[in-house]
């Protein structure tokens, strides 16, 4: 959603988001590790990293890009070659090897025959409450209001005296955030790593057109549906096949239905 | 020694792929992040056909160059969602699946272990092992390569595909076919990925998946990107840097695990700076095809340019009313766009659509043109029932139309706009490209001076040479009408041919508009500048809230005080 929220506001093919998911986690990762402050302030700093690292972006390249009237064709390119940068980077610096993110107890619990770890049960938790306060900012605030007039006709916003600049950085901001929260709870199970940010980012891509660009309960639905046809399909097929199930449903959802689950019919 | 033929080597198998993606990426403005996808299926191909099936070289070339064209083809099956950001997440998504597919199909591909022993091709009865004895296969295939990227990429049909690159309904609207354009273009592009892919695993003499991943896609765009794109020459720079810069890393004693990071961190940082200070790349585009840059466009006299707009699609002499629509209707939502509408165009005249804002006139267009579907209804050309016939055909049947926003293609020359509109090209279609290049030269030398004759026309053969979007709004708009005349159609559709546009130009257009009619074409116009209609118009339909509710001529049609009250309202007098 968070990706979802960007690129329905801004029409930015934001790739780099895996970048900002990346640095957040390290962030998190150092935080709970080496400089021992704990992991609930480790969460607290991959968000504000993440903020910072997409106020940053939007700031230093996607702004520049868009006064010269750069294509969006451009613009992505540009977003690529900020996440390579910005991945090599951190390999320099870091190194190659994963590293965990310590600091959560992790138990098994069995509720009757489902069988989960605590990770996971936060993880439910955590993303439920995140969309839910998502949603509500979205839908009961001042500022939700705006961005959800940008979303859907920047021109006329901007006629309504909405500043689309402002609003643009108020969404990599909370979307950065967001992508900072989530990326350390995945690393909480999965562990940090330089490219580490590219598949949730991918499965965001996914989950966003699944559910209709445009459409930011639509990302969360896509995800929903992304995530049962996923674990459904690994009921049936051997495990090593998961991978392949999420774009085979994107490749369907594009030639069958191409506006998404949600997305509006038509023009 | 051999060390340095192994980088020349995969220096140009790197730009064989930077080739084949730059026919996308640089002259369809088409983006495909899964060329390393398409280029591991390649080697996969040629590395089992000659393991398990015992093909020995060239064959093996052949297989792993049809399977990666059908492969690339399959990317346009959700045609019309074939561009912009569909098109990165339905390459992505096949990046994805076929790397994950390389890594999983344990069977097929060993998986991660990877399949060695891929045996050495054999020339002339002896084997090549040394990346010496390699050179010359690769470097002729290269060199064929980049000869046929530069054949469709500077030809006729590469014009198509910049065209559709710039604006794809304004290459519909001059009698190209845009799905055509892109499945061509992605079949050729996976095929010479085919070509170096073959050839890198019998090189290697070992794949596995990884030399196939999302990142090898990510700088092979970034290495097209950089070195400039529909720009040949500039891949190949490109691909000079990209395995250039870690040898020269290395040389310079570099820490070895940091070197590929450190050109990767260069290559992200350039491609940065590019999209901001220079986006077309280290080596630009040149507009126009060579051939064109270098004639001196000899002005055909006024006469002769004349002659050429009695060209038609459909022979003259046909029906009186070339064009007739019955009871067309088109819904949005609530609103009645078209209301049971039916209109005549008679030959060498012209008819003018004039009405409120919102009638409905320029979805007439759209009706008339296929852009838009009738709910209902039928449109008749020559006689002919073209409803259910798409966009790009009807304009070769004889039906074209102008854009209120112009729709120049913008990057490319003035001459080349009117050029690309040329009918029945030989040089847009593959084999002649290939087989007949002396049927498609010749062509082209008529066809340039037919264009040159349309610009003539309408006043602009001395600036063929420039870049049509340097033109003031009112040339732009000259130059439309001289595409719109070089497709041959001879009923005109214009869409506001003077709006917005300087008098001294408007009078321009009117007088060209009259020469049109007066040579044989059917010509109509929407507009709101009722000066303009009285001035050129033979008769006018008025419409209003999507019905015609009158029909006469201009003068009448503007005599009429309940007319008068629905075009400037009530309140007026």
């Amino acid at each position: 959603m968070s990706w979802g929220l960007i690129f329905a506001t801004t029409k930015i093919f934001h790739f780099s988001h895996a970048l900002t998911l990346t640095l957040a986690v390290y962030a998190a990762v150092l935080a709970a590790g080496p400089w021992g402050i704990g992991l609930p302030a480790g969460f607290a700093l991959a968000a504000g990293a993440g903020c910072l690292v997409g106020l940053a972006t939007e700031l230093a390249v996607y702004r520049p890009l868009r006064r010269v009237h750069a294509s969006q064709l451009n613009i992505f390119l540009a977003s690529l070659g900020l996440l390579i940068a910005g991945q090599s980077a951190v390999l320099i610096a870091f190194g190659p090897q994963a590293r965990a993110l310590e600091g959560f107890p992790m138990t098994g619990i069995a509720l009757g025959p489902v069988a989960f770890t605590t990770i996971e049960a936060l993880w439910v938790v955590a993303s439920w409450l995140l969309i839910g306060l998502l949603m509500a900012w979205l839908w009961r605030t001042r500022h939700g209001r705006a961005i959800r007039a940008v979303a859907s006709n920047p021109e006329l916003a901007q006629c309504l005296g909405v500043d689309r600049e402002r609003v643009f950085l108020l969404v990599f901001a909370v979307g950065s955030a967001l992508a900072g929260v989530g990326g350390a709870l995945l690393a909480l199970r999965d562990t940090a790593s330089p490219t580490m940010g590219v598949p949730p980012v991918l499965a965001a891509f996914i989950a966003v057109f699944l559910g209709g660009i445009g459409s930011i309960p639509g990302a969360a639905l896509g995800g929903v549906v992304l995530g049962l046809a996923e674990n459904m399909g690994g009921l049936v097929l051997p495990g090593y096949w998961q991978g392949v199930i999420a774009f085979v449903v994107l490749f369907v959802v594009l030639v069958v239905r191409p506006s998404g689950i949600l997305g509006a019919r038509g023009r | 020694m051999d060390f340095w033929v192994h980088v020349l080597n995969m220096i140009l198998l790197l730009s064989i792929l930077g080739m084949s993606l730059n026919l996308l990426l640089g002259y369809s403005g088409l983006v495909s992040m899964a060329h390393a996808a398409f280029f591991g299926v390649g080697a996969y191909a040629a590395a089992l056909s000659a393991r398990h099936l015992g093909l020995p070289f060239p064959l093996t070339l052949v297989v792993a160059v049809a399977l990666t064209t059908v492969l690339a083809g399959l990317v346009t099956l959700p045609a019309l969602r074939v561009r912009g950001e569909y098109l990165i997440l339905l390459t992505l998504a096949f990046q994805m699946v076929l790397y994950e597919l390389m890594l999983a199909w344990v069977d097929l591909t060993a998986g991660r272990t990877g399949i060695s022993g891929i045996p050495r091709p054999r020339l002339f009865g002896r084997a090549l092992v040394t990346p010496l004895e390699f050179l010359p296969l690769i470097a002729l295939c290269a060199l064929g390569a980049f000869a046929i990227a530069w054949r469709i990429g500077e030809s006729p049909f590469g014009r198509v595909l910049k065209a559709m690159r710039d604006d794809e309904r304004a290459t519909l609207a001059i009698g190209k076919s845009v799905l055509r354009g892109k499945v061509l273009v992605f079949c050729l592009s996976g095929g010479l990925v085919g070509v170096a892919a073959a050839l890198f695993a019998h090189y290697q003499a070992f794949i596995n998946p990884f030399s196939f991943t999302l990142d090898r896609s990510i700088f092979l765009v970034a290495l097209v990107v950089l070195g400039g794109t529909a720009n040949l020459a500039g891949t190949l720079v490109g691909a000079l840097l990209f395995v250039g810069l870690p040898e020269v890393l290395r040389f310079l004693q570099a820490r070895p695990e940091i070197v590929d990071a450190v050109r990767d961190l260069v290559f992200g940082v350039l491609l940065m700076l590019f999209m901001r200070f220079r986006p077309e790349g280290l080596l630009p585009e040149r507009a126009g095809l060579g051939i064109v840059g270098r004639a001196a466009a000899p002005a055909p006299g006024p006469a002769r340019a004349t002659d050429w707009l009695s060209l038609s699609r459909s022979a003259l002499g046909g029906a009186e009313l070339p064009l007739r629509a019955e009871g067309l209707e088109k819904h949005f939502g609530g609103i009645k766009a078209a209301d049971g509408l039916g209109l005549t165009l008679p030959r060498g005249k012209v008819t003018a659509l004039v009405g409120p804002n919102g009638a409905g006139k320029t979805t007439v267009f759209n009706l008339l043109t296929g852009l838009l579907p009738p709910d209902s209804g039928m449109v008749a050309l020559h006689g002919r029932d073209v409803t259910r016939l798409a966009p790009w055909r009807r304009v070769r049947s004889g039906l074209a139309r102008t854009f209120q926003d112009v729709r120049l293609f913008e990057r490319m020359t003035v001459l080349d706009n009117v050029l690309a509109a040329v009918p029945d090209q030989p040089g847009e279609h593959l084999g002649p490209l290939f087989l007949a290049p002396w049927r498609v030269a010749a062509a082209e030398r008529r066809n340039r001076e037919k264009a040159l004759g349309y610009l003539a026309f309408v006043g602009l053969a001395h600036r063929a040479n420039e870049v049509a979007a340097s033109l003031a709004f009112g040339e732009q708009k000259l130059v439309a009408l001289a595409r719109l005349v070089a497709t041959e159609a001879d009923v005109l559709l214009l869409d506001e041919p003077a709006a917005g546009v300087d008098a001294q130009w408007v009078q321009r257009i009117l007088e060209l508009i009259r020469r049109l009619a007066a040579a044989g074409k059917t010509v109509c116009l929407v507009e709101h500048n009722l000066e303009v209609v009285t001035a050129v118009a033979d008769r006018a339909y008025f419409m209003d809230a999507g019905r015609i509710i009158a029909e006469g001529r201009p003068e009448e049609l503007m005599a009429d005080p309940r007319l008068g009250e629905i075009y400037f309202g009530k309140a007026r007098r």
